[in-house]
Parts: structure tokens; sequence; C-alpha cells
């Protein structure tokens, strides 16, 4: 990647060069461009991150200019008019925080909702400009104000603009190298991965939404100053439309794509729209084909032909850094299970469960395929909800939490199928997996929490034969089953849970992988101590590694002993050989 | 007053329960996030325009209507619909370049005004000494054998199964010797043309202009939200609390307050009940 400095800086040359090349007139319509293009960086980076698509960003631009274009009218002073437009700013970012959180903490896949709320946002606040005529001034709008500090709209404005699209340029860039940025990253890439490491999602897109909102509104802001009228359409459907089509077109996973796309089809449809009478109907193809073909949009391709001559990765493995202790790390309890029950729709998929695990050691599940196994880790997860009966770790009720829970009593998930960050490489999912349940707030900030790691994973990635210090660098799509069921391991494992769930570890293994998968469970074990509920069918991994098995069928708990009395159990014969009991 | 606020409601709900049924469909079963929804009941309203350019009679509104918005819908499907079955986040940007599209489209046709759609059924009727325009109370009057229509057939028929099957496990459907690739197509259509006749119900009692059908598409889509996917006891709670709620509030107040109202209904039932009010088990 070009240095941030690197990019900004040209990004900055190249604006101030406008008004020199094209004179006044071209740095007036640019400017206005530049204005719509700090709200697409902001659509660009909530959408392009967190996979959440903002339909009525001009609620947020709008009312923003609305309010300025009163400050503007009614305060003279210009300390007092910059603290007002302060003020508009933080109350967007806290509006939006507060919207985005409580729409995802119902559900965390409500994107499409969510995408409608925001519609019919920028729709009422359409319909209120237009109407409450002794607040907005009807369809008329406001007008009759001077920029603020007597700056000229047609003149020096141009260079605030362009101070403030650097300025959101270098504020994207610096976010994305930080940890904040990358776990904002992680939600688009595996959702349900980062709330089992704990962290409470919804408000991580209400953070990024927040973002979105204050750029919108820092764009609002410039555009009463720079137009010196607002009217109903700057808040509506319409503008939001436009907001979205340029940040797609342009390229919504790279900083500069909106910026591309606001410039490059304004110019465009300033020229054409009055010449060509279906241009918006090409604008409407265009964005289609975008969708369809090129998701990245116009910054996609044009990183696509830089990287073919220039390569910018770096390979450098950056020194660790010692990490502060896991909140995780507490010593493990028993987990009891008395008569839950779960349904799905009409099938009953725990069936009055009654188990008391031991408090350390490792527990083997097995059981046939449907007999409740990976549902029971469900339960403790918080996936499913048990309609019954109940769920205590040490005295502590744990059932019916949301996922993200589980972290804080110190229980740490593999699941069947790996679940990893696929799009990311394999240091950054150790660092997404050292950040959980460590970092503290301010940690988000600070580049060096990227390089956190502690001794246990070092080790881990120390011992002979874990195949991953090597493609350290490479992206996890590219890595075989075999490694990603070793990478989730280690990231599972690096906030030292008292209890581990393990959901068939083995799976997808060749001979030689599983020696070393149940040689580094032993190993963790051994060094960690607390509780591991481990799913297995493969009986020499259940003999190797067991201290107690447990046999699950239909839903319930079917026989209990050392792996020598399961093995002599008449019962787990029957259900082995076919019978039904 | 009281009459006329309630068959006012009564014919609100009727008109929203049309739109929504298309939706439903689209949404529920095929996880298709249709944005194009309120440009489909768009184009059906503006079947008469065309059929009074084209020179036909009146009664080839309907066949105008539905070859249009079925062409329309086929097309949809067959280019871009197909490949996004089951992904509705991804859908949504598809189908909303659609809606613009179709409004760009129909806008570069017809051109930006309002377009004044001569009554079908003129005349009033006298309900307890109100009196309500009779054309309402005829398509209220056949919403309801069309819907019983609906609920038996997709209980009772053979496509209603294959449908549920297609939902519950394409592949296995498919192995089974159901075509899910025409069963899905066939869906679509049906959600589009049920939008599109809604459209055409809808035309002489309102403005029919290019950006109409937004309006449609966010209290349909709101109804869904409330009332829950799957089933049409839910989609009537749903529609009838947003179309309830909005005539109410809209003849106390204004419409801006019946808006408000649906939005932070919406994103209340979004936060504490996301599966809506009426989930099937």
């Amino acid at each position: 990647m070009v240095s941030i400095a690197g990019l900004s800086a040209a990004l900055l040359v190249t604006l101030l060069l406008v008004p020199e090349l094209f004179g006044d007139f071209a740095a007036y319509q640019t400017g206005l461009f530049l204005i719509y293009a700090i709200a697409g960086q902001g659509i660009g980076y909530l959408w392009g991150r967190t996979g959440v698509l903002p339909l009525g960003q001009a609620a947020f631009f709008g009312i923003s200019a609305y309010a300025s274009a009163h400050v503007l009218l009614s305060i003279q002073s210009i300390y007092l008019q910059i603290a007002c437009f302060c003020l508009i700013v933080l109350t967007a970012g806290l509006l939006a925080f507060l919207l985005a959180g409580t729409v995802f903490k119902g559900r965390s896949d409500s994107g499409p909702y969510f995408s409608l709320i925001t519609l019919a946002l920028a729709m009422i606040a359409e319909q209120i400009a237009g109407t409450a005529t002794d607040l907005t001034g009807g369809f008329n709008g406001l007008s009759g104000f001077a920029p603020i500090a007597g700056l000229d709209q047609f003149g020096n404005l141009y260079y605030l603009v362009v101070i403030a699209v650097v300025l959101s340029t270098l504020a994207l860039l610096t976010l994305e190298r930080l940890p904040a940025g990358l776990v904002a990253r992680s939600i688009a890439d595996n959702e349900p991965r980062l709330l089992l490491f704990g962290f409470k999602t919804h408000w991580i897109k209400g953070a990024a939404f927040a973002l979105s909102a204050t750029l919108a509104a820092v764009a609002g802001i410039l555009f009463a100053n720079h137009q010196g009228i607002v009217t109903p359409t700057s808040s509506g459907f319409l503008l939001s439309a436009n907001l979205v089509i340029w940040t797609a077109v342009g390229g919504r996973n790279h900083v500069l794509g909106p910026v591309i796309g606001a410039v490059g089809i304004g110019y465009l449809s300033s020229e054409l729209r009055d010449s060509v009478a279906y241009w918006e109907v090409i604008l409407a193809l265009v964005f289609i084909l975008v969708v369809l073909k090129v998701p990245g949009g116009i910054a996609e391709i044009v990183t696509g032909i830089f990287q073919r001559f220039y390569s910018f990765t770096s390979h450098t493995v950056s020194k660790s850094v010692l990490v502060p202790p896991s909140w995780q790390g507490k010593p493990a309890q028993s987990l009891s299970f008395t008569g839950s029950r779960v349904r799905a729709g009409s099938v009953t998929v725990l069936n009055g469960v009654e188990l008391v695990t031991p408090k350390q050691g490792v527990v083997c599940i097995i059981g046939p395929n449907g007999a409740g196994k990976t549902s029971l880790l469900n339960v403790i997860t918080g996936g499913l909800r048990l309609v019954e009966g109940e769920l205590h770790y040490g005295g502590q009720k744990i059932h019916n939490r949301p996922p993200y829970a589980a972290v804080k009593s110190g229980i740490a998930r593999k699941l069947q199928v790996p679940s990893v960050f696929s799009s990311m490489t394999v240091s950054e999912n150790l660092a997404i997996a050292m950040l959980a349940g460590r970092a503290g707030f301010t940690d988000f900030f600070k580049p060096s929490t990227l390089r956190w790691r502690s001794q246990r994973l070092s080790d881990l990635l120390a011992t002979p034969g874990i195949p991953l210090l090597d493609g350290i660098h490479h992206r996890v799509s590219e890595l075989p089953q075999g490694h990603r069921q070793f990478l989730e391991l280690a990231m599972t494992t690096a906030s030292a849970p008292g209890l581990l769930l393990l959901d068939e570890p083995c799976a997808g293994l060749s001979p030689a992988e599983t020696r070393h998968m149940t040689d580094v469970i032993s190993q963790f074990h051994e060094a960690n101590g607390g509780l591991i509920l481990l799913i297995e069918h493969d009986m020499s991994i259940v003999r190797a590694l067991a201290d107690h098995v447990i046999v699950m069928h239909q839903g319930a708990v079917l026989a209990e002993g050392s792996f020598d009395e399961i093995r002599a159990n008449e019962a787990v014969k029957s259900v082995y050989a076919g019978g039904t009991k | 007053m009281a009459t006329l606020l309630i068959l006012n409601i009564l014919w609100q709900v009727s008109v929203l329960a049309i739109v929504t049924i298309g939706l439903a469909v689209v949404f529920g079963q095929l996880r298709i996030m249709n944005m194009a929804h309120g440009e489909l009941v768009m184009i059906g309203a503006y079947a008469p325009v065309m059929t009074s350019l084209l020179g036909l009679p009146g009664y080839a509104n309907i066949v105008v209507c539905l070859v249009t918005v079925g062409l329309i819908a086929l097309l949809m499907e067959r280019l871009v619909i197909r490949h996004f079955y089951g992904r509705a986040f991804d859908s949504l940007l598809a189908t909303w370049g659609l809606s613009i599209l179709l409004r760009e489209t129909v806008e570069l046709i017809f051109g930006r005004g309002y377009q004044s759609v001569p009554q079908y059924v003129p005349g009033t009727f006298s309900i307890s000494g109100t009196d309500y325009p009779l054309y309402r109370l005829v398509v209220m009057a056949g919403i309801i054998p069309i819907f019983a229509g609906l609920y038996i057939w997709y209980r009772k028929s053979k496509i209603g199964v294959e449908i549920k099957a297609m939902v519950e496990n394409p592949s296995l459907a498919q192995a089974c010797g159901i075509n899910t690739s025409r069963l899905s197509a066939g869906c679509f259509i049906f959600g589009a043309l049920t939008a599109g006749v809604a459209g055409l119900l809808l035309a002489p009692t309102i403005r029919v202009e290019p950006m109409m059908g937004l309006d449609y598409l966010i209290r349909s889509f709101f109804s869904l939200v409330i009332g829950g996917l799957g089933s049409f006891e839910g989609l009537f709670i749903g529609v009838g609390i947003i179309a309830g709620a909005q005539s109410t509030l809209g003849a106390l107040f204004n419409q801006t307050y019946g808006y408000l109202f649906i939005l932070i209904l919406s994103i209340v039932f979004l936060w504490l009940r996301p599966d809506g009010i009426y989930r099937r088990s």
C-alpha cells in the first residue's frame, strides 16, 4: 500500500492545481463535487468495511445543511458559529450511533432492514423540509446568508473544502491501519466469529454508522456555506441515491473511490445531462453493471493495474509486543445442564439434557449425527435458546445470553467448519484474536496493539508441525483446510479460556496433522488447565485425549464414564450398531 | 366522520395488502429484497396511460398491465435477479439499481409530471349517511375472495408444496425433480404481477408519477417487519398496523406524523422483536 502521507499529499496537490489550471468556475464546480465526495467517503467506509449500506445519507447531510443555514443567518460571532457547527456534527454522530446500535441489537443480520430504515429517514427529512415552512422555508428553502469568516463562495472557500477532503481522507486512511479499523473490517468478513470473540458488533456498526453520519454532516455544513441556499432536495431521496451511485461506481473499498466517483460522474452529468436525454438511464445501467461485474468500482480496476506493476505488500515480521492479561483467563468451573430442552420449528433438538461436567479435564462428547452435540455447544455460547431447563457455569446462569457474553465467563469456542476471517491475512486474524478479551477502549486506537502476541500464542506458533508461521502474510482464503483448523485453534486458545469448546477439531486433517492437533490440544491443556469440551467421531482421538466421555443420543445424554466404561456399555453399543434403543 | 375514517382505513389496508403480498412472496420465499417492487406498482399504474396512448379500449387495461409488468419482470429475473437467490443483501443493491433504471425510463417516456387516470367505476354509494366512492367499495369487496383463494391454493396445491420444499432446501428440492430455476422465476413474476395489478387498481385514486413507487415500497416493507415474514396472518397484522396507524395519524395530524410513527415503530420492532409479531413456528 502507498503510504498515507504520499496518497494524501498527491490528493492535496492535485486539488490545489484545479483553480490554477482550469479557473475559478471549475474550482467552484469541483468544490461542490468534493463536498459530495466527503459524504460519499462516509458511505464507502461504512459499506465497504462493515457491509452496512446506508440508503438515506442525505438525511444527515440535509439536516446539517439546514441547521448550518440557521447558524449563518442568526449568529454573527465566528467562534460561536464554529462551536455550533461542531455541535451539529456531534449530534449527527450520536443519533446515528444510537440508531444503528438499536436496530442491530435485535438481530445482527438486519442489514437490509437497516438500509430501508435509512431510506425512510431521508424521505421523512425531505417531507419535513418541504412542509415545515417556518423552520425550513418550504420549497424555496433558506437563503440570504454569507459563508463563514467572510470567505468567497466562488474563490477561497474552495480551499476550505480541499482541506476538509484531505483531512477526511487522512483520517480514514489512518483508521484503516488501527486496530479499530481492523475490527470494523472483520465485521463484513465474519460477524459470528467476532461475536464469539466477545465483540458487541451492534455497537461497532453503530460507531461506523456514526462516523459516516459525521462525514455527511460535515459535508452538509460545507454545502450550506458553499451554495448559500438549502432546499428540500439536499435532504432527500435523490441525493441519497446519487451518493450511493457515486460511491459504488468510484469504488467503496478505497478511501479515494468516492472522490473519483463524485467528481467524475459529477462532471460528466453536468456536461451530458442536457445534451443526452437518456443520461440518467445510462447512469442507472452503469450502476447495475458495477454491482454485477465490478463490485469494487473504478478504484478496484485502478489498484488492480497498479499492482500488476508493483507489489505493495511488505513482508517484514514485526516484533511482537507483550500483552496485558486476558480477562478471559478465569479458573474453569463445572458446567451443569438441568432438563435442558431446545426446539427448532417442530423438531426437538435437545430433549431434556441432564449433565454435570467435572471442573477440570478433557471431556469428549460422542454420539451419532443429529444427536445434539453441536446444539449443546450452541446453547453454551448463546446461539440457541433453551425453551425449558437451565444451564449453569459455576454458580452463574448462562443460557439464553447473547453470543458476545460467553467470552466474559472465560468461554471460547472453535466451530466445526473453521470460522476465520478469510479475506484477511493470518497475522491479521491472530491480531484480532489477541484483541479479544484484552483490549480496552484506547487500545483500539494504538497501532502497537496490532503487534500484541501472548507467550502462549508465540509458543504455539513455534511448535514444530504447526504450519502457520510460514504463511503468516498470506490471505486465509489461500490456505488449505488443515491450516485453517490450526489457525482457528490458535485464535481460540489465544485468550487462555477456562472453558474451551472444540467442535471436531480434526475434521479434514491428514493423519499426520491429526497427530499434531491432538498433541497441541493436550499441550494446551497441560499448560492452561481448565475444562475442554470436545466433540469427536474418531475413537482413537477420544481414547488419546478423553478423561471423561459423554455419549449423546436423540437430544439427551445416553451414558457417561471413562473411555473403557463407555466401550463396554451395552446401550452405547446398540446405538452405534444402528439400533434406536 | 367516523364511518369515513373507518372506510378509509379499510381501503388503505386492502390496497397495502395487495402491494405487500408480492413483496412478501419475493422476500419471504426467495430472499430477494426487491427494491424495485414499488416501481412495478408504478408501472402498473401507468398501464391505463399506455392503453389510451395505444388507442385501446378501457377493458384492455388489465392485459396491458399484465403484459408490460410480466415482460419487465421476466427480463429482470433472467438478467439480474437469478444471480442473487438467497442473498438478501446483495439483491437489495442490484434491485435498487433496477428501481432507478425503471424510474428513469418511465420518466424519459412519460415525463416527470402527474398523469391523471379516469375512474374505472364512477359514482358513490351511501353507507350510514356517508357517501363513499363506489369503486373503492368494489375493490375492497373483491380483495377478500382473492386472498382467500390464494391462501387455499398455497396450502393445497402441488406448487405450494414445491415452493415450501424449495425454500426449505433448494438443492434437495432440485434432487427431487423440482425445477427450482423455473419455480423461482415463476414466484418472482407472480410477485411482480401482483404489484402491477395493485398499481392498476390504485391508479384512479392517486397521482400517477414516476416517484410514486418509493412510498409503497417502504410501507409494504415495514408491514413485513412488523407482521413477520412467511405467513398470511403476519402479513395482515403488519398491513393493518401500518395502514391503520398511518391513516389515523394522517387524518388527525398530517402525513408526516404518520410516516414518523411507522418508522419509529419499525425501529422498535427490529430492536425488540426482530421476527415480527406473528412468527410461524
